[in-house]
């Protein structure tokens, strides 16, 4: 089951960081069009900035969930190894769980927000694109962030329940 | 409770989370936003924190963050970490201790296209490790000296951790970048000049490596123009005011692929091996200030930074003592955690108090960048340590620790030095005007 659901996240988390991918490859071809057209034709491209920002929106979050299955983000270590395994899995249990509620909640403010956004109209300034499907979007990639936190935290108790 | 006694709970519950080895962007964005909810309202903390995280990820300013850390990677992948330490080594390998002086020069010059010291670290490591073995090296020396030239990578321009700092103060990311040019230059020669006499002292642990013909060093030079042309295309460009800091970026990592495709190195398997791991390490980069935002705002509410600013500054003690132990605290702070949390965590609370004393924000920039960076080399979370661990596993970690040592007291002087000096980081971003 743990199996399926570490295959399951990963195979997600794989496609959703090619999203990711995709949006800061185009973070920099855009700025580099943009540069190149006001400098050299006095032509910038219309809207580069909107793109950009909207491009690493959707980069950031979309690589959310391989960053934390990576092990990517800085955590303090040096305490909780010296503790006992168990003592260790439980620590980690917790954390697991106070993490996943946060980011739940976070879910749930970014649909509020897009749907804020949607109601109100906003757009960004140049090339007035609406703003609230990616901010769908962005809480539709923490979904997957979510699963991963759940895996760790199942897997957390497993170890903590090994002899 | 008074917002300051909320403030100080908040902290000394950031500090626990962090020792229960909560990541450091979610421990922040999570105390910040239950103290913001405790000091103004639930509703207000609950728009603030999605707003946050919006306005974070989608940052113009903050792009430059994902295009100098593309520019690097594409670089690495383009081969030019290589060739630079390939025409060090053609120029002085031949020395006592040559190759590891080369790996500090090389280091220099990745670090002028490349802003992580860990990635600095790793890419010199993988280089150079080998080709000390063969030499027969000794393996502190080794692994010492390309753990600690890898904070150059942080110090020479483009800096992440500078990039953060300007952004989270609203200081020139330009100015910040120029003030960490001498600074490098110097510290480049503080390990070289380290490794020189360490050698001089026991000639065995750095034995001269082959000689080359001046025929074939000329030829090597090669390898340093596209290093070259990518620095004075991306951060000349920036000093020059052709570009944005963003721009700059784009520009280098366009640069750096070009370069790469150009030289047939950079396999469609390498492209996308360095574009997502640029990516990882900016999303990891952009949670961290996301969480900094949000704790930030509680901060400000708790109103701790400004009453900690009035106390200290009403202190009958000089402000270079307030600064040295400001600087401890770094020092300290550094053994736990990696550079980046540190300086994102402290820099609101310590940044008002520096600008109460009356000093020169880009020099404090410099300052903390320096002695963050002593924490990537010094246990127990060393991450230049285990990063060369990683690449040599043969050797123990207490080896690499002990090479670690004179370095580490180079850093400790030149630091002290630049305190003394400010002039050293700031004479320069004075003569420019953007």
């Amino acid at each position: 089951m743990l199996n399926k659901l570490e295959k399951f996240n990963h195979r997600l988390s794989d496609w959703f960081e090619w999203v990711g991918v995709a949006g800061i490859l185009l973070m920099m071809v855009v700025t580099c069009i943009d540069v190149t057209g006001a400098k050299l034709f006095k032509s910038p491209l219309f809207g580069a900035l909107d793109i950009v920002q909207l491009s690493q929106l959707m980069a950031i979050s979309f690589a959310a969930s391989m960053t934390l299955i990576l092990g990517r983000h800085i955590e303090v270590e040096f305490f909780v190894v010296l503790l006992p395994r168990k003592v260790q899995a439980v620590i980690r249990s917790v954390v697991l769980l106070i993490v996943l509620g946060f980011f739940i909640l976070i879910i749930w403010r970014l649909l509020v927000l897009g749907y804020s956004f949607h109601a109100s109209g906003e757009y960004t300034p140049t090339a007035y694109i609406p703003y609230y499907p990616f901010v769908y979007s962005v809480a539709a990639a923490f979904i997957p962030f979510c699963l991963v936190l759940v895996q760790e935290f199942l897997k957390s108790l497993r170890r903590g329940g090994q002899k | 409770m008074t917002g300051t006694t909320v403030g100080i709970i908040g902290i000394a519950l950031l500090i626990l989370l962090f020792l229960l080895r909560m990541p450091v962007a979610f421990a922040m964005a999570l105390v910040g936003f239950a103290g913001f909810s405790y000091l103004t309202s639930a509703d207000a903390a609950l728009h603030l924190l999605a707003r946050n995280i919006f306005d974070t990820f989608a940052s113009y300013p903050l792009s430059v963050i994902p295009m100098f850390i593309l520019m690097g990677t594409f670089a690495y992948g383009a081969g030019i970490s290589q060739r630079l330490f390939k025409t060090t080594y053609t120029w002085i390998g031949h020395l006592r201790g040559g190759l590891t002086i080369a790996t500090v020069f090389a280091s220099a010059g990745f670090g002028a296209i490349c802003g992580s010291s860990t990635a600095t670290a790793a890419t010199m490591g993988k280089i150079s490790l080998p080709e000390m073995k063969k030499y027969h090296y000794d393996d502190a020396l080794a692994t010492g000296t390309v753990a600690a030239a890898g904070t150059l990578g942080i110090l020479i321009p483009p800096s992440t951790v500078l990039i953060v700092y300007g952004i989270l103060t609203e200081i020139s990311i330009g100015k910040l970048f120029v003030a960490g040019i001498v600074p490098g230059i110097i510290l480049s020669i503080f390990f070289a000049v380290t490794v020189g006499l360490l050698c001089w002292r026991n000639p065995s642990i750095g034995p001269p490596g082959p000689s080359f013909s001046w025929k074939e060093r000329l030829r090597s030079m090669t390898g340093i123009i596209e290093a070259i042309i990518l620095f004075v295309l991306a951060i000349g460009g920036l000093f020059a005011g052709l570009f944005s800091p963003t721009q700059a970026g784009a520009i280098g990592a366009g640069g750096a692929l070009v370069i790469g495709l150009a030289r047939r190195q950079l396999s469609w398997q390498k492209f996308i091996e360095a574009a997502k791991e640029a990516l990882r390490t900016s999303c990891m980069v952009l949670f961290i200030i996301m969480g900094a935002v949000v704790f930030g705002h509680f901060m400000a509410v708790s109103r701790i930074p400004f009453v900690l600013a009035e106390w200290l500054g009403g202190l009958p003690i000089p402000p270079m003592a307030v600064m040295a132990v400001i600087a401890f605290i770094y020092f300290i702070g550094g053994f736990f955690m990696d550079s980046m949390g540190l300086i994102v965590v402290t820099v609101p609370i310590f940044f008002p108090i520096v600008m109460k004393l009356g000093f020169d924000p880009i020099w404090f920039g410099v300052i903390i960048v320096l002695v963050g960076e002593m924490g990537v080399i010094t246990p127990p979370v060393g991450v230049n340590v285990f990063v060369i661990k990683g690449i040599a596993p043969d050797i123990p970690l207490q080896v690499i620790f002990r090479g670690i040592l004179p370095f580490l007291g180079a850093l400790i002087v030149f630091t002290i030095l630049l305190m003394f000096f400010p002039k050293i980081a700031t004479f320069l971003p004075a003569l420019v005007s953007y």
